[in-house]
């Protein structure tokens, strides 16, 4: 593949930019003296930045996915494929992975003599050295991944002393592994035959849809022709017919058959066809971002970006802020507390000295913010209800606790069977947090 | 090679969602193996948890490729080889 500069190309690589020192640099930053954003699995706990998340809170993990999906399909009803072309993983590390290649082996033209030529030393040293640069990032683009999920100090300990766990060490390599294999040898296969939006991404566009086109009416009919010469007296389009702009194309299409489900967007080929329309002083853009409907249509550049506004994108834009609107409404409101009361299953209700009946729970707090705090409880919901012994108790910074509690009432203020009681927990700093958590206290029969 | 990745790689994506569903509602301190708890470390029981959705996933996706033959394939083995 023959390697494209450009506006197009500098929007790619200021992306390759800004998603990897936001990938690589993450694991790095710390926040309350821990790491920022850490996925902690052993923990099961996730923190990211001042929010600690516990498997209770899948419900925004859920919010967030529907979020990044009608983003996609927003930007995708808008402008096609720009995920694919500029911010996507695999668009990034083939990039990358290229970038490599051609320093050490050179552009296009030395690589195809390089592949061709007999096994020397000089080749296989020019291999050596792409190999291994491919495999140092692979490493470190694992180790990196591993570190979202396993702390980063301890994973750099464990480095210092080459005494990895077995499963970080495995963890690092598969992802490290398939770093290599994904963007050193399959590149643009992995979009045309594993990626599951490319297959589904029709159902988003339609002829409104910014996509990178091919100006039929102006190129055809294509041929060469000297540097300068005005198409019209030698009854020919614009398209000189160079053939560059499938030489730059990542997936191998030929752009001038129209859209293809295999174009990833990436707009090498407008960029690498306005250098040919400039050196032949003809104005840019016989390849340029334009909808179907425009083409046809012979729309101005207002008239597609009035078409944005369609009953399509306003009902994918809508939902899409109704959605975000929830989830920072939700996690503002977040209860920094969160109490759980289970019934201890072993005794149900037993009577103990001076005419009470006890029942016993087990109560677990979660203290959601990153200070430890004291929580005071206490039971309401029947007269004379008090709880033996312990009123309050300590839990560390974004730590869980339990504490078996004895309650106990007179036996002539329920009735027999099942009494609706309530715990209040509230922490002693903050008592307008007080959380009411509903569960019943069994009476003898 | 085609066939390979045919059940490989849709087998790998559905085990990750399935992997991240399970884990988040079952703590894997919680698992019972056979009637023993389990005593591995956290790290170790999701990554085996991943390898054994995979490999059901896998296994649907295998069927799905056995079953996917025509007729006529199949009526014509030796031709088609």
């Amino acid at each position: 593949m023959r390697a494209v500069t450009g506006l197009f190309a500098n929007w790619r690589w200021g992306l390759v930019w800004f998603t990897q020192i936001l990938f690589y640099g993450l694991p790095w930053l710390t926040w309350n003296n821990r790491q920022a954003v850490l996925l902690h699995l052993t923990e099961r706990k996730f923190y990211i930045f001042g929010w600690v998340f516990w498997p209770q809170d899948v419900f925004f993990l859920a919010i967030l996915l529907i979020i990044s999906a009608y983003g996609l399909f927003f930007f995708t009803a808008i402008a096609g494929r720009l995920w694919c072309g500029y911010a996507c993983p695999q668009t990034v590390y083939t990039e990358i992975f290229m970038w490599i290649e051609q320093k050490i082996e050179g552009d296009r033209n030395k690589r195809i003599k390089l592949d061709k030529a007999p096994m020397s030393p000089r080749k296989f040293g020019i291999k050596l050295a792409k190999y291994s640069a491919w495999a140092a990032i692979s490493i470190w683009t694992g180790f990196t991944f591993v570190s979202y999920f396993s702390p980063v100090s301890e994973l750099m300990e464990s480095v210092k002393t080459l005494s990895f766990g077995p499963w970080e060490l495995f963890w690092i390599l598969f992802y490290g592994g398939f770093t290599y294999l994904f963007a050193g040898v399959m590149r643009e296969q992995v979009c045309k035959y594993m990626c599951p939006y490319a297959r589904f991404q029709s159902v988003m566009f339609d002829p409104d849809t910014l996509v990178i086109t091919y100006d039929d009416a102006r190129g055809e009919p294509r041929g060469p022709r000297k540097k300068g010469a005005d198409p019209k007296t030698l009854d020919k389009g614009d398209c000189v017919d160079c053939g560059i702009c499938v030489q730059v194309c990542p997936t191998g299409i030929d752009i001038r058959q129209g859209m293809q489900y295999e174009c990833i967007g990436c707009a090498a080929c407008i960029d690498a066809c306005d250098q040919v329309m400039d050196k032949m002083e003809y104005p840019r853009g016989l390849i340029r971002y334009s909808t179907e409907n425009a083409i046809k249509k012979g729309w101005s550049n207002k008239d597609i970006i009035a078409h944005v506004f369609r009953p399509r994108t306003l009902i994918y834009g809508s939902v899409l802020i109704l959605i975000s609107l929830a989830f920072v409404w939700a996690l503002a409101t977040r209860d920094p507390l969160r109490v759980d009361v289970i019934r201890d299953r072993a005794s149900l209700a037993r009577e103990i000295e001076g005419g009470l009946i006890e029942n016993v729970y087990q109560l677990q707090v979660m203290n959601m913010t990153e200070k430890p705090r004291t929580f005071v409880f206490s039971a309401t919901g029947l007269d004379g209800i008090r709880i033996g012994g312990e009123h309050r108790m300590e839990v560390d910074a974004a730590g869980t606790q339990a504490v078996t509690l004895q309650v106990q009432v007179p036996y002539d203020s329920g009735k027999p069977g099942a009494n609706e009681v309530f715990f209040e927990v509230y922490p002693e700093d903050e008592p307008s947090l007080k959380l009411r958590e509903k569960t019943t206290f069994l009476f003898p029969r | 090679m085609q066939k390979l990745i045919q059940v490989l790689w849709p087998s790998f994506l559905v085990a990750g969602v399935v992997e991240a569903i399970f884990f988040t509602v079952i703590n894997p301190r919680e698992l019972y193996f056979f009637g023993a708890p389990v005593h591995l470390d956290l790290l170790a029981t999701y990554s085996i948890g991943f390898f054994a959705f995979w490999l059901i996933c896998a296994a649907s996706s295998l069927t799905t490729v056995y079953f996917q033959r025509t007729a006529s394939e199949i009526n014509h083995l030796e031709s088609n080889q």
